[in-house]
């Protein structure tokens, strides 16, 4: 890697602060971001890398009435193994489980994988060899190149990557809260591509806290290639108010989680069998797949019946 | 002026020689700071650790040495004054040379001279053969700062192959030939012994989802179930 500084942060808002230039990039679990700075995928490099993880009391998981509050430090073995999290929001706790390999559950943090860039393999490419939509360019370059990881739903201000936090749909479903140092953002409206970010974070902005709404029923279910350590082609999460109105969100198929509203209209009368294979149905009659990757279609059709069916 | 004219290659012998001396060599595991004291004792010992100026390449015995050389040679120097962290590595304190920039698999191996623990396979926390403990819980040396780690303590699988209470796990490797061409084998036995802590006698479910985060090209997985069952029942339980 190129030389940077290197800051511990004391508290998030110090962290906002430094950060406020857009020449220093804030750094939680580390995961993510050191490898795009190795492959130096972005113009850009950072001065300054500012650490988050040495912020206290930002990886707590507890119960505040009817919502969990999880600190965005929280380690996603931690978010995987807390009985609150397994109890209350099922669905966040089994995408947790799921994150790539055990020893990056160890060292990811929460909010690094929600706020994760995306994974397409243009955007990624070390040295910034193709200079996409995201990076000022003019044209997305899987539109018509290799797009079989790519997106089944369209385009997002002309980019075709794919949301694959695994988490992400997870919070969207259960309705979640994105608490950061400027705002509350409702994590149906957080995700999408913005620049080089998958969210509308704005430079010397840092994500605090989650706040999760304790949900009785809700399920996960993901399809990677590999099961021990892989981003998702396609993952699902559902849940189920108190209301009794069913969510469903799609990951890996857009550039932000895809709720599917078609889905959910085809169980509104309640979740059968044969209600969550229509919703499948549903959920993909208007997928407009790119040229390589209509599989994934199918793929997104079965895990959301299949996710469905957890439900009952 | 206190700079030495230890070379690197003289460090580096020294310390396949300590490693040797550990009787592990045939796993890739043993090199300067894990081996009994008694081993290096005679070769080399921490304090003879090498600083190396960035700007001119001199080797400095200790880092006030380094940063008065730097100062009256490079004054101007836009990288500025070698930065210098405390790590506790297998057991070890160590003030060891590192750049803010530089992973802890890099400082590893560049600055403190332990090869054989952390690999660099993928460098992009994809494969799981740096894995080291920090604070007891696996962790990926490739995607981790060096100078995060001040302050904890930091295992790599030298130390655990010279610590005698993991002497069964060392022989179950080596028994059920769990390296074929070795390369990541490092990284599964430093998972392999936080799998015997945590778990005690863990079943065959729990030790493939704990080395899930570990590649083996050869093929070896089986093999790592058989030789942690082996020793953790050798161990009871790994106290």
């Amino acid at each position: 890697m190129k030389h940077f500084k290197h800051l511990q942060a004391t508290s998030a808002d110090q962290a906002a602060k430094e950060a406020a230039g857009g020449t220093a990039w804030v750094m939680a679990g580390g995961t993510d971001l050191l490898g795009t700075l190795k492959d130096e995928i972005f113009p850009e490099y950072p001065e300054t890398v500012i650490d988050l993880k040495t912020i206290e009391g930002m990886d707590s998981i507890e119960e505040d009435g009817d919502a969990l509050r999880i600190g965005a430090l929280a380690k996603l073995s931690a978010v995987a193994e807390s009985e609150l999290v397994r109890q209350h929001a099922q669905a966040l706790a089994q995408a947790a489980e799921r994150v790539a390999s055990p020893t990056i559950r160890h060292m990811g943090t929460l909010g690094g994988n929600v706020c994760q860039m995306h994974r397409c393999w243009y955007f990624r490419v070390p040295d910034d060899r193709f200079h996409c939509r995201r990076k000022g360019g003019k044209t997305c370059p899987a539109r018509i190149g290799d797009n079989r990881y790519h997106s089944i739903f369209g385009d997002d201000n002309g980019c075709y990557a794919v949301s694959s936090h695994d988490t992400a749909p997870a919070l969207v479903a259960l309705g979640a809260t994105v608490v950061t140092t400027k705002r509350e953002i409702p994590a149906e409206e957080f995700f999408g591509a913005h620049g080089h970010r998958s969210n509308v974070l704005e430079d010397g902005e840092v994500v605090k806290e989650f706040r999760v709404p304790k949900t009785a029923k809700s399920a996960f279910q993901k399809f990677a290639l590999r099961k021990s350590i892989d981003f998702p082609v396609v993952n699902c999460a559902v849940a189920q108010g108190s209301d009794r109105a069913t969510r469903v969100v799609l990951g890996g198929v857009y550039a932000a989680p895809w709720r599917s509203k078609e889905a959910e209209e085809a169980v509104a009368g309640g979740v059968t069998a044969e209600s969550a294979a229509k919703a499948g149905e549903a959920a993909v009659s208007v997928a407009k797949p790119l040229g390589k990757n209509a599989y994934k279609v199918d793929i997104a059709r079965t895990l959301v019946k299949r996710t469905l069916t957890d439900l009952v | 002026m206190a700079i030495d004219n230890v070379s690197r290659r003289d460090f580096f012998k020294v310390g396949s020689i300590a490693g040797l001396a550990a009787g592990v060599a045939g796993l890739g595991i043993g090199s300067v700071l894990g081996v009994p004291e008694e081993a290096v004792a005679e070769t080399v010992t921490v304090t003879d650790f090498v600083y190396t100026c960035p700007v001119c390449g001199a080797k400095a015995v200790d880092y006030d040495a380094l940063v008065k050389h730097f100062e009256a040679e490079h004054p101007d120097a836009n990288c500025g004054v070698p930065q210098c962290a405390t790590l506790n590595i297998n057991g070890n304190e160590l003030k060891v040379q590192v750049e803010p920039q530089w992973t802890l698999r890099e400082t590893l191996l560049k600055a403190v001279g332990l090869s054989g623990g952390a690999k660099e396979m993928c460098d992009r926390g994809g494969c799981g053969s740096c894995t080291v403990l920090i604070d007891g819980v696996p962790a990926l040396a490739c995607t981790t700062l060096a100078v995060q780690c001040e302050g904890k303590a930091i295992e790599t699988s030298e130390g655990i192959a010279a610590d005698e209470r993991f002497r069964p796990l060392v022989e179950s490797y080596a028994k059920h030939d769990t390296a074929q061409c070795g390369y990541c084998t490092p990284g599964q036995f430093t998972v392999a012994k936080y799998i015997i802590e945590k778990y005690g006698e863990p079943t065959e479910e729990q030790i493939r989802e704990e080395l899930a985060g570990n590649i083996c090209r050869c093929g070896t997985y089986s093999r790592h179930v058989k030789a942690i069952q082996e020793a953790a029942a050798a161990m009871k339980g790994g106290n």
